[in-house]
């Protein structure tokens, strides 16, 4: 497609997808890559990074870099849990809305609107609370919560798309509903599905890290990039650059994909802007305009949709 | 060109339509009124439809192939009721492709991210029931008629185009499905004077090849004086007047297509009549203004020639000793002889 | 058209070239005089270059854009008409020069109001911001304006918002606007060509006017042959970039002197509403930038001879006041 490979052309998103690439590789392939068995504790405790432990070893002697590769398993499922169940719910959603009647899409926007102000952390904690200390459940929560994002998205590109000329040509040759989805407006919502999807990828992964922080949804002594940093937390007068490591970690995957989720927005915009700053696209503003969508021409001849004249010519 | 004598492939009988309510999701039916329209157009025949912004042109053509519903009146096709089509009939002749609309931008109406070939292949591919083999056929039958080089531009998409070549795209995929009826809503007004004149005799060309009835929809007396056989002149959801090209410009029975003329600038700069002639300018004085609000004629606020009959909108009649052509005016044809009235 | 102006020259163009973009020349060897009170037709299809040519002479050239050489001189040098050079001008001379000395009115009249401003407001704004007026003074003076304009219910026109008023009648706001400080000079780009054809008349009537009771000198840029035919003295057509024709409307019109005009003359609204055959230019005209020897339009011209490309052609003097870029002129056809 040519989003893609526009995409592979912009040097930072390279850069992005390199890292981010890496990262799955250690989530698939983290527990059999690691140097050290992330559990297995050592009377050497707390040492800092050598020939044999990378990055050290922690409070009980296990190996640090060991612990991080295993961990990254869990926070990327997590993390990965909580935007398909958002896409699942709020995609397909989107998309219907714009053929429902008033009251049905009154009803959508309510519901859409009311899971927005819900605050992330809080709600996953009270879901915890009720159905229990599992981290899926809390992800899953926390992607229900994430899908009025992608409702609002899908809904806002398939609304402008629905009122365009090259649609309504569509419908005077005979197409349904259903051709007009698939031929012309899919394709042009999948971008905007993207960029929203890896940014919500860079919260789910900050929202796992905070739940596993907080000890939420881990039954020790499974390794996450959070629960190593509320662990170090407890030791930084021994090891006062311990919670760096996860914390680079963290850094780097949320930065890549904002950085990605930027270069997909600019990639499928087709031209070239001008160069941002990579701590710019790595912030990940949240530009909400979606794209895609056609501007209006300035030079359209006199056509019969003029407003309606109140003082006669 | 010998208009052939058939039935009327298309009849329209006192079409009214009214400012719709916007249908859900979308803004269809957002035209301008259109009251008691009623026109004849035949097969192999090109029909201009004349008429400023607000006159009802566009109305009629999207009455015709069902974004509008009307409110009044009848709209036949090969004697078959268009307007009482809903739901999955109107789908199903849609799909049959006999009744095309050209829109008047073809970069709006164009899907930017699909190639020519899917674009003109597109309501092929909706109406189904052909092979790969026989839809490439097609394709490449229609943008060869439209004078485009099928190789070189099936790959492309429409922003390498120019102008005229995407609007030869727009052309060839209305005609791809052979119709019988093709509306063109401006096709000329956003294109330059040289590729304005090739558009206009490909028109001219496809009438004739492909045995069409083409109603050519402008804003202006240009872009239809050299092809259309006929023109029908609209104003404030009204028809005018209708006939003959040559007879109706040449020797208007309406003041509006007088005003009409007269206005069309010239090179040859030879009026046989000024606009003032015509028109009344504004005077908010002046009582006539408010005759078109009480039913009267939709042209009498701005006309030299009105008086109290006009307090009623006249109908469309034949003119005598030219039983081809029509008028909505009670003055019809006799006004050049009137001595000029001032205001009131 | 109506009393002969007066000689004084209001604009004088001289040789000037722009390019844009890569040092594309988009614009070149361009020369040219209005003079006090004359209107002047400047034609050519989209890449003609005339639109340029117009951006220069306001001092609006794209940021691509740029004078490469030739001067812009406003004004004939007498007391109430400084000359002012235009090319390379400061942004405070322009400043000073914008609405008092030249004025301009381009296609779109919606997107230069403020919309949500009424329509009064606006022309008060102009006369008390740049003319100094006072409040009440600017308001009967917008009265008397938007009457001048053919707005003659101008009290309620002043309440009304743009998005209330037709494209003609808004074109006519913007005139006043443009007229407001009693410019010398108005260009016109486009400005007719959105509008209905009744209503189109109707403003160039209106400029018509103008001219003769403000002395006004008119530019007027469009690609309508016969919008020029009506409204003005003079006509300069364009092609590829440069001046291929000029000279006095009827007579240019009449008797082209150039292979271009010619093929324009063929295809522009003739007013002979019988059938005939529509006739087309084959072609395409050149890029901008295109780097062409000789004659530009010789690939599309049926006069087309080897002296036509050997080496650039200059603009030639065909009679008294009027000049052709065709070496082939004095051939008859």
């Amino acid at each position: 497609m040519n989003t893609v490979r526009n995409l592979v052309r912009i040097p930072v998103a390279r850069v992005a997808l390199a890292i981010l690439f890496v990262v799955a590789v250690v989530a698939v392939f983290g527990a059999a890559l690691a140097p050290h068995d992330p559990l297995a504790q050592d009377p050497a405790i707390l040492q800092g990074p050598s020939a044999q432990h990378w990055l050290g070893t922690d409070y009980v002697g296990r190996d640090v870099l060991s612990r991080l590769m295993a961990g990254t398993r869990l926070s990327i499922i997590g993390a990965i849990e909580a935007v398909v169940v958002g896409l699942l719910i709020g995609v397909p959603t989107g998309l219907l809305s714009v053929w429902l009647g008033r009251s049905g899409e009154w009803v959508a926007l309510r519901v859409s609107e009311t899971l927005m102000i819900l605050p992330f952390t809080v709600f996953a904690i009270a879901v915890a609370g009720t159905l229990g200390n599992g981290l899926h459940q809390a992800m899953i929560a926390v992607g229900v919560l994430m899908s009025p994002a992608f409702f609002r998205i899908t809904r806002a590109v398939a609304l402008g798309l629905r009122t365009t000329q090259y649609v309504e040509a569509a419908e005077l040759m005979g197409a349904g509903r259903w051709w007009v989805l698939r031929h012309h407006i899919w394709s042009k919502v999948l971008p905007n599905v993207a960029v929203a999807g890896a940014h919500a990828m860079g919260t789910a992964l900050l929202v796992v890290a905070s739940l596993a922080f907080l000890g939420l949804g881990i039954i020790p002594p499974t390794p996450t990039w959070g629960g190593m940093l509320s662990a170090d937390l407890g030791f930084l007068e021994q090891q006062p650059w311990a919670p760096i490591f996860p914390g680079i970690l963290l850094v780097l995957t949320v930065g890549s994909l904002n950085i990605l989720a930027d270069c997909i927005r600019e990639a499928s915009a087709g031209e070239a802007r001008r160069r941002r700053g990579v701590l710019r696209r790595a912030v990940g503003r949240r530009d909400q305009t979606p794209i895609g969508l056609p501007v209006e021409p300035e030079d359209t001849i006199t056509t019969e949709e003029e407003p309606r004249r109140v003082v006669a010519a | 060109m010998t208009v052939h004598n058939r039935g009327p492939l298309l009849k329209v009988s006192d079409l009214s339509v009214s400012y719709a309510k916007p249908r859900k999701g979308t803004h269809l039916g957002t035209g301008a009124a259109l009251h008691g329209a009623t026109l004849e157009i035949r097969r192999g025949e090109i029909v201009g439809i004349v008429g400023e912004t607000g006159s009802g042109k566009t109305t009629l053509a999207r009455a015709t192939v069902g974004l509008v519903a009307p409110a009044t009146g009848t709209i036949e096709f090969e004697g078959r009721d268009l307007g009482a089509l809903r739901g999955r009939e109107l789908r199903e002749f849609r799909r049959q492709g006999q009744v095309q609309l050209v829109f008047q931008d073809p970069l709006r109406s164009l899907d930017p991210d699909l190639t020519i070939n899917r674009l003109v292949a597109e309501p092929l591919d909706i109406a189904g029931g052909l092979s790969s083999r026989e839809k490439a056929a097609r394709i490449d039958e229609a943008l060869r008629e439209v004078g485009l080089e099928p190789e070189s531009i099936r790959g492309r998409r429409p922003r390498q185009l120019s102008g005229g070549q995407r609007q030869r795209v727009s052309l060839a995929r209305a005609i791809v499905t052979r119709p019988a009826l093709l509306f063109c809503d401006e096709p000329v007004s956003a294109l330059d004077v040289s590729n304005r004149n090739l558009v206009l005799n490909l028109l001219d060309r496809l009438r004739k090849d492909l045995d069409l009835a083409v109603v050519v929809i402008a804003h202006d007396l240009s872009s239809l004086a050299g092809i259309a056989d006929r023109v029908a002149v609209f104003y404030r959801s009204r028809l005018v007047e209708q006939g003959p090209t040559k007879d109706v410009l040449e020797r208007p029975a309406h003041p509006y297509t007088a005003l009409l003329t007269a206005s069309a600038p010239s090179v040859a700069r030879h009026h046989a009549l000024r606009p003032t002639d015509v028109r009344l300018d504004a005077d908010p004085a002046d009582q006539r203004a408010t005759w078109t609000a009480e039913g009267g004629c939709v042209f009498a606020a701005r006309c030299r020639f009105a008086h109290d009959a006009c307090r009623v909108q006249p109908e469309l009649v034949t003119l005598d000793h030219h039983p081809a052509r029509e008028a909505a005016c009670y003055v019809a044809g006799q006004w050049e002889a009137q001595p000029q009235k001032e205001s009131a | 058209m109506s009393s002969p102006p007066e000689h004084t020259s209001m604009l004088t163009v001289e040789d000037l070239q722009v390019s844009v973009g890569d040092h594309l020349v988009a614009v070149r060897d361009v020369t040219f005089s209005i003079a006090r009170g004359e209107s002047v037709g400047l034609v050519g299809e989209s890449g003609s270059g005339k639109t340029l040519t117009c951006r220069a002479v306001l001092g609006l050239l794209p940021e691509t854009g740029q004078i490469d050489r030739g001067s812009i001189l406003l004004g004939s040098g007498d007391a109430d008409l400084p000359a002012v050079e235009l090319t390379g001008a400061r942004r405070s001379t322009w400043n000073q020069l914008r609405g008092t000395r030249i004025a301009a009115v381009f296609q779109d009249p919606a997107s230069y109001l403020n919309p949500s401003l009424t329509v009064g407001h606006q022309v008060d704004e102009v006369l008390r911001i740049r003319g100094g007026l006072a409040r009440r003074v600017a308001r009967e003076r917008t009265l008397e304006l938007l009457h001048e304009v053919g707005l003659h219910d101008a009290e309620l026109v002043y309440h009304r918002y743009p998005f209330e008023l037709s494209g003609g009648m808004l074109q006519r706001v913007i005139i006043a606007i443009a007229i407001s400080l009693n410019p010398e000079l108005l260009i016109a780009d486009e400005a007719t060509t959105a509008l209905d054809t009744v209503v189109q008349a109707e403003i160039l009537e209106l400029l018509r006017r103008l001219r003769r009771t403000h002395q006004l000198s008119l530019l007027l840029v469009t690609h309508d042959l016969a919008v020029v035919a009506e409204t003005c003295d003079r006509i300069l057509v364009m092609y590829g970039g440069e001046i291929v024709e000029s000279g006095p409307t009827e007579q240019v019109l009449g008797d082209p002197q150039h292979p271009y005009t010619q093929a324009l003359m063929g295809v522009a609204s003739i007013g002979d509403w019988s059938r005939r055959t529509l006739d087309t230019i084959p072609g395409q005209p050149p890029a901008a930038g295109e780097e062409m020897p000789g004659c530009r339009f010789a690939p599309r011209c049926r006069y087309a001879a080897p002296e036509c490309v050997a080496g650039p052609i200059p603009l030639l003097t065909v009679d008294r006041d009027r000049s052709s870029r065709c070496v082939r002129v004095a051939v008859p056809a």
